[in-house]
């Protein structure tokens, strides 16, 4: 382990290899960019390959391949890239493919402010695919968390044999800080099951006893079918009812019932607190210093930052904010996670504070809202 | 402990190198956490420049990006002092260069001014390397980060042909004593 002071780009990129990446494959676009170009001098010497393609649809095209032969995938975007990659997310989805998806937020619609922030895409991170089912969405607010985090999205997704996002924006991505980069053997890498049965008897869509199906890939020596269309377990196209239920539940629960499990937060104040400002990414950083202003002035004021957004874990969230009245949810956009938080708060009062600022919403703004409404 | 630092002046001053090395000293050679932010304009020269650091011994307490109440401020030019003055808050540490700066605000900070660029110029041959006079300043009056591990810093950092002239500049105010300056 070793300290080193770096950004939060550099910090996915560090924590990508230590994970386990062997193929990268990337279109540039800010503020997402350096994580391509740290990779690309960095990977190979790791025994990795990274790949510059035509354009974002491609690339996630490729890293989805190279995850079926058996090698860890990423690729890094921000909005205009992500949308087109949601085609193929899609594909990932249906075909259980582990694979981590940078999505480094900036100003948006369309080209907006590219070298800004936002978090205008929170809700397309998980949403966005077509297929309606839900993939897990990890939210860092620092440098240490944008390290921690890219690990984890590794591993979930090897786990859950899923696409994963790690939903880092434009001031994690280039605020520096003290990172605590691990090797290897310092820090738990997962990584996906592969069948103990023989080829013979293996079907690549059966998840036996586990969450997941055990994974063959290309060049084992088992029949692996890589199906887009509704399969059954062993990969065949099923156009029934009863397959497209069982599949669809079957990738839905995977995700969502592992919510317990995959649920990170941190809190402050939450001991002796009246009303929650809960909130993500960079935002919770400046809902925290509002929180501390608050309670200067001698409101009873908490915080609760959300590190997993998706799949959100309902009982959690509730127990959490069990004895608290008002709950805030800060957010750089115009009240997108709200909409979540409500959904799973209905008996208390929740409160969108959507505050757009092309960096992190000023702390003394997010405390002067939280007081219009006590 | 939680400590808010600001460096601002104008782009060419060499703000943004001042507070990479400073936090990358901080961040990589002592028990501190720290995080940075930077902010400059699109012009090369002329521009806002800024860094904004917050230090802690525990991990959660360096929370934030942005200064809110600087406790040790930097301002190398009077433009950034008129526009930040009020990030930084009573009893705070300052530095000014008086080479830049004319109008020091009426404020209960301790305030340390010196030429930093005139130094340069007239001790180490450029004022290209005023910010690192301005560091030494800093970091022997407020010992954030033991010298050495600046100069370690500067090594791996500054481009081989200008490491010694930065480290010479660094160790002006180091080996005077730094706090020989009468505080303004």
């Amino acid at each position: 382990m070793r300290y080193e002071y770096v950004t939060g780009n550099i910090a996915v990129a560090e924590a990508s290899m230590t994970a386990g990446l062997k193929f990268y494959a990337g279109y540039p676009i800010t503020p997402s960019s350096d994580i391509f170009e740290y990779l690309a001098r960095e990977l190979p010497k790791r025994g990795g390959h990274v790949v510059q393609f035509e354009d974002e649809i491609a690339s996630i095209n490729a890293a989805i391949g190279a995850s079926w032969t058996c090698a860890k995938s990423m690729t890094a975007t921000s909005g205009p890239g992500f949308s087109l990659m949601l085609e193929a997310l899609s594909l990932a989805v249906i075909t259980e493919t582990p694979l981590v998806v940078v999505y480094v937020m900036r100003t948006g619609p369309s080209t907006g402010v590219p070298t800004r922030s936002g978090q205008y895409d929170v809700l397309q991170a998980t949403y966005g695919f077509h297929g309606g089912l839900v993939i897990p969405v990890l939210a860092p607010s620092t440098p240490q968390e944008a390290y921690d985090l890219t690990i984890r999205a590794f591993n979930v997704s090897e786990e859950l044999r899923t696409p994963a996002i790690l939903l880092s924006d434009a001031v994690v991505a280039h605020t520096y800080g003290k990172v605590a980069i691990r090797e290897r053997g310092e820090v738990e890498v997962v990584d996906r099951a592969k069948p103990s049965v023989p080829p013979e008897s293996y079907r690549p869509y059966d998840p036996l006893d586990g969450i997941a199906p055990p994974m063959a890939c290309f060049g084992e020596g088992y029949n692996v079918l890589v199906e887009s269309l509704t399969h059954d377990e062993k990969g065949y196209y099923a156009p029934r009812t009863d397959a497209q239920r069982r599949l669809m539940w079957r990738l839905y629960r995977k995700v969502v019932e592992s919510a317990e499990r995959l649920f990170d937060y941190s809190a402050a104040y939450l001991d002796d607190c009246e009303f929650a400002l809960v909130s993500y990414g960079p935002t919770a950083l400046s809902a925290r210093v509002a929180a501390k202003l608050l309670r200067e002035e001698g409101y009873r004021a908490c915080l609760v930052k959300l590190r997993t957004l998706f799949p959100l874990y309902e009982k959690g969230v509730r127990e959490l904010l069990r004895g608290v009245g008002k709950v805030f949810v800060v957010e750089n956009n115009v009240g997108l996670y709200f909409r979540e938080l409500r959904g799973v708060l209905r008996d208390k009062e929740v409160i969108s504070v959507p505050l757009i600022d092309l960096d992190v919403p000023p702390p003394q703004e997010i405390a002067g809202v939280v007081k219009e409404w006590l | 402990m939680r400590l808010e630092i600001l460096i601002a002046g104008r782009g060419g001053q060499g703000i943004l190198l001042l507070g990479h090395v400073l936090g990358k000293a901080i961040a990589e050679h002592t028990d501190l956490h720290v995080l940075g932010s930077e902010t400059y304009a699109a012009e090369t020269r002329g521009g806002d420049s800024r860094v904004d650091l917050v230090v802690a011994d525990r991990e959660e307490e360096a929370d934030f990006i942005k200064v809110v109440r600087a406790d040790i401020a930097l301002f190398m030019h009077q433009l950034q002092l008129d526009a930040y003055k009020d990030l930084v808050g009573d009893g705070a540490v300052v530095f000014l260069d008086k080479s830049n700066v004319t109008e020091i605000p009426r404020r209960s900070w301790r305030i340390y001014a010196e030429p930093y660029t005139d130094i340069a110029e007239r001790e180490i041959g450029t004022s290209r390397v005023a910010n690192m006079v301005a560091l030494g300043h800093l970091v022997g009056v407020t010992s954030i980060v033991p010298p050495e591990a600046v100069e370690s810093v500067i090594r791996e950092t500054v481009a081989r042909e200008w490491v010694d002239l930065n480290i010479r500049a660094f160790r002006y105010f180091l080996r005077l004593s730094p706090h020989r300056q009468t505080e303004e």
